[in-house]
This record gives structure tokens, C-alpha cells and sequence, in this order.
């Protein structure tokens, strides 16, 4: 499969709207950080060393049999334009860091891009693993058949004090970064997430809005994560993780409950008005697309709006961002001209939405 | 002293310029002072960094500071001093872990809520050795319990199975690549 698939595709396997709690919990990641014994970390290695760490790494990978041969394709930061390994970071494929890596990066991608293993970013192997819905222990487990299939092949760095040896300290341990993607709409309107950020930081874990930058979480998403990393084994960190998104799913649902009890019609109102920003407006930012999206999405959630499919809004999240949007104008835009293109996109893609749900096809 | 810009109110605050290599000094009330010259502070970018916060928990324990004054700390590997790893906030090789091994632990444990200790996973023949090797004190302090309680019959099975286990680890065979 060449790059041109994984750059043309707006949709990932994640964005399935499948799996546990999918309502809320959008995607859960696993990632796991480790290091080749005998060469210098990323931030101290020459390109020849990166050069060794990439054959060995892909050659293991692609070797190791046909089914993951078949299922693997590997490419090479320099050889993506600035443009596609935007799409990627904002596919969530590969991280900013590697696609800042243009001359020592690498990544596997699997063909549904559920795992992707970064090489050289960070670390020498960032296994990732992107499920849909609220699937911690399977995306652990594939992650961990991968490292499994690595680590038979390459002399990884540990230490049996220190554990998988890291180029960042906060990593060192199990170099296991579990984190859940979650829709919070109710809980940010209802003015609860300050008071859940703050207990949750507390149990050793952070919370953090993406797609944005500060304290407002663009299209009230959050992500959950463990923060500790040494001193725990992987299985009380994924169960941690477990327990406390279940918390907060049961607290979102109480508050969305609340709402709709105490204001459906503002509720409903709000929602719909929504859905008509994005169905007709000419001019749309990322805030706003970010913000009607999360709306549209609650929306859908609580049985307000009916004739749209999820996996639609989850497509949409990602082709609204700059990247997306040129990729698809096949052209650079100012900003203007992208709050342009994106409500035309947003128009197209919801009342095409609309149409396709009711006779199931999939969309082009 | 009145205030040279206002001419009003006393003033309170020097300020010395430089220009041209002369120094002249000027004497401002302090609402003159703050309006004229704004006390700059520079932030860096980001002003609570994992480097600033390692950097300040070294220094707590003064350590480093001694091994400054007698010798560089430095990785035999990659060459990089325990400064350059607090200054980047990032080891350059795994190696590194190994030359700065005695002071890591105070820093490990306030990123990783008081732990110092890897308990989790281990790569293939290096995890099953871990694992006998904790097997095998499981054993041992089981046998000293027997021994207390003069139960000597089941202490001798334990030393029995703990020689085999030994025996296993030291010719666990080839571990050649996992060391």
C-alpha cells in the first residue's frame, strides 16, 4: 500500500464510532516507548545510527511473517510532503515530533492504521495502538504482540532496576502511555471538568484537551492518561485507566441526564441550531466547526438528532483541521480561504450524511 | 529629592543607564519609574520545565554540586555530562542510566509518585530470569520461616528447590543478547 492511501483517507479504523462506551469514549491509544541496546537515543544519535535502527526495526517487522508483510507499509518521513505528514500527525498517525524528524524518521503504518510504529522519534520504537470506543485491554494486546514480536529479533535497552530504559525519564518503567480519547460535552456545560481534572491528577493520572492548545478543550474532547510509568506493571496502569473512564463515563451520563431533564428544549434548541451552523454557514473556523461538531455529536448521542451517522462527525473532526482541508483543496489556502472550504465541507459531508444513513451506503 | 519626570511627587527609584559606555542615573517616583521603565521580567518559553524541575531536585540533595567541584560526571557512552541530562531534561543513551545510576532515584521518584523500581513487564529470557530470580527469595524466606519454626524436613525441600532454581538461572544458557 503506498503513502498516497493513508494521505487520500480521511477515515481510520479508530473513527469506526465501534467499541465499548463509544458515545463518549472516541478512541483509546496505547503507546509504548523503547530503545535498541548499542546506539545513542534519537537527540544524540548521528543519521547513520538512525539508519541502522530503521533497517533493523522495519526488516524485523516486515520479515517476521507474511500476514504482517502483507499488513505493514513503511515510510519514510523525507519522502512525505509537508503537507501529507500534516495529514498524518492530524490522522494522529505519527506525532509532531516525528514528523519534525524529516531526515532520521520513519513509521509502520498497518494497513487499517490501527498500530503505527514510530521509528526514531523520541525513542528508537513507538509502538501505537489506536482502537475505537473505550478498548484498553485489546489495544494493549496488540501492542504488546508487537513488542513481543520486536523484542524476540533486537536487543532492547533495560534495566532491572530501572525497567525499559527511556530517552525521557517520565517514561521510564514500562514506557506504557494509555490514554482514552473522551467526548465531554455535558460534564464541560455543567462546569465539572475543573473539579475532575484536579481529583484525577491526583491519582496519577493527567488530563488534557486536544485539539487545542490551553485550558479550553476545542470540541469539549479530553484525553486521559496515565502519568506514572515505574513502579506499577502494566496491568494495574491499563486497570487504573479503566476504572477512572468508567467514572467519568457514569459522571458525563449523570450530567447529560441532568441536562436533558432540567432544559431539553434549550438543550434541543442549542443542538439543532448546531446542526444549522454547520449544515448552511459559508464561513466556519475550527473552533466553531470544533464546537457545532461536539454539539451535533451529544446530539446524536442522547437520541435528539436521529438521521446522522456517528462515524460521519468522526470524519469530520479530522478533515476540518488545515491540513485535511488543503490535502483535499489539493491547493495551499490562507486562512479564509479554509474557513471557507471547511463549511463547504461540512455542508457537503452532513446533508451527504443524511442522505447516505437512510440507505446505508458507503460513502464515497 | 523631587522626581525628574514629574516634578511632583519624591523620588524613590534610581535608575542607572547605560549609553555609550556612560552611565547616567536617574531618579523617578515610582509611578514615573513603572510608567518609563517596566520592570521586564523574561519568561522562558516554558517556564515550568521537567529540566527546571530535575535540575532543582538535584540540587536539593547537594550532591552534584560536590561531584562538580572534584569531576565532571560524564556517560562513558554518549559522552554527555549530568548537566547536559538536566539541562535537556533527556538521557542520550541507555548507558547513561548506568553512569548517573546513584542519582536517578531521587528523581525518578518524584515523577513517578515515590517509585523507583521497575515491577512490570521484562523483554523475553531477561523477564523469565527476573522472574525466577524473585522466585527463588520467595522461596528462600519461606525456608526461613520453616527454619524458625523448626519444621527442618520442609526446610530441607525448600533448600533442595532453591538449588534447582539456582542451578536453572546460572545455566539459563544463552542470555547472551538480553544483557
Amino acid at each position: 500500500m503506498s503513502i498516497e492511501n493513508f494521505l487520500d483517507n480521511s477515515r481510520s479504523s479508530w473513527m469506526e464510532g465501534e467499541g465499548e462506551h463509544s458515545d463518549i469514549v472516541m478512541s483509546t491509544r496505547i503507546r509504548l516507548a523503547r530503545n535498541l541496546n548499542g546506539f545513542r537515543f534519537p537527540l544524540a544519535f548521528t543519521e547513520d545510527e538512525a539508519h541502522k535502527i530503521d533497517q533493523s526495526v522495519s526488516s524485523t517487522l516486515l520479515d517476521a511473517d507474511e500476514e504482517l508483510q502483507k499488513n505493514f507499509t513503511s515510510v519514510h518521513i523525507k519522502d512525505v510532503s509537508e503537507l501529507g505528514r500534516q495529514v498524518l500527525v492530524e490522522k494522529h498517525l505519527i506525532s509532531p515530533k516525528l514528523a519534525n524528524s524529516p531526515n532520521t524518521g520513519s513509521v509502520l503504518l498497518s494497513e487499517d492504521e490501527s498500530v503505527s510504529v514510530m521509528v526514531n522519534e523520541e525513542d528508537h520504537i513507538r509502538i501505537q495502538c489506536l482502537f475505537p470506543g473505550l478498548q484498553i485491554q485489546q489495544a494493549y494486546e496488540r501492542a504488546d504482540t508487537i513488542d513481543r514480536l520486536l523484542e524476540k529479533e533486537l536487543p532492547y535497552a533495560f534495566d532491572e532496576q530501572f525497567g525499559y530504559l527511556t530517552s525521557c525519564p517520565t517514561n521510564t518503567g514500562t514506557g506504557l502511555r494509555a490514554s482514552v480519547m473522551m467526548h465531554l460535552p455535558a460534564l464541560t456545560k455543567t462546569k465539572q471538568m475543573n473539579r475532575i481534572v484536579t481529583i484525577i491528577s491526583r491519582l496519577g493520572m493527567v488530563v488534557r484537551g486536544i485539539y487545542g492548545e490551553g485550558s479550553e478543550a476545542l470540541g469539549n474532547v479530553y484525553q486521559v492518561s496515565n502519568q506514572t510509568t515505574l513502579g506499577k506493571t502494566e496491568e494495574d496502569i491499563l486497570a487504573d485507566l479503566q476504572s477512572i473512564a468508567e467514572q467519568i463515563i457514569q459522571k458525563e451520563r449523570e450530567a447529560r441526564d441532568a441536562l436533558l431533564q432540567h432544559s431539553p428544549n434549550t438543550l434541543e434548541d442549542r443542538l439543532y441550531r448546531s446542526l444549522g451552523t454547520l449544515s448552511y454557514a459559508r464561513l466556519m473556523t475550527t473552533e466553531e466547526a470544533a464546537r457545532c461538531l461536539s454539539d451535533v455529536r451529544l446530539g446524536i448521542d442522547i437520541g435528539l438528532i436521529k438521521d446522522i451517522d456517528m462515524s460521519i462527525l468522526n470524519e469530520c473532526m479530522i478533515f476540518m483541521q488545515p491540513g485535511f482541508l488543503q490535502k483535499y483543496a489539493g491547493t495551499t489556502l490562507n486562512a479564509t480561504e479554509r474557513d471557507m472550504f471547511r463549511a463547504k465541507l461540512l455542508r457537503e459531508r452532513l446533508q451527504k450524511g443524511e442522505k447516505d444513513n437512510t440507505k446505508g451506503e458507503e460513502p464515497a | 529629592m523631587i522626581c525628574e519626570n514629574c516634578k511632583q511627587r519624591p523620588a524613590k527609584v534610581t535608575v542607572t543607564q547605560v549609553h555609550n559606555g556612560e552611565h547616567f542615573e536617574r531618579h523617578y517616583c515610582e509611578v514615573c519609574a513603572n510608567s518609563l521603565h517596566p520592570f521586564y521580567v523574561e519568561y522562558k518559553q516554558d517556564p515550568l520545565s521537567l529540566h527546571q524541575l530535575l535540575s532543582n531536585w538535584f540540587n536539593q540533595a547537594d550532591q552534584i554540586v560536590q561531584q562538580k567541584q572534584q569531576k565532571t560526571l560524564e556517560c562513558d557512552e554518549c559522552g554527555w555530562s549530568i548537566e547536559r541530562f538536566l539541562e535537556e531534561g533527556k538521557f542520550g543513551c541507555a548507558s547513561c542510566y548506568e553512569s548517573f545510576r546513584p542519582h536517578l532515584p531521587q528523581a525518578l521518584k518524584r515523577l513517578h509518585n515515590g517509585n523507583t523500581t521497575h515491577i512490570g513487564k521484562a523483554p523475553g529470557r531477561l523477564g523469565e530470569k527476573i522472574a525466577l530470580k524473585k522466585r527463588i527469595e520467595a522461596i528462600r524466606a519461606q525456608m526461613k520461616q520453616a527454619v524458625e519454626q523448626e519444621q527442618f524436613e520442609d526446610a530441607a525441600k525448600l533448600r533442595d528447590e532453591v538449588k534447582d532454581l539456582e542451578k536453572q538461572l546460572a545455566g539459563g544458557g544463552d542470555d547472551s543478547h538480553v544483557d
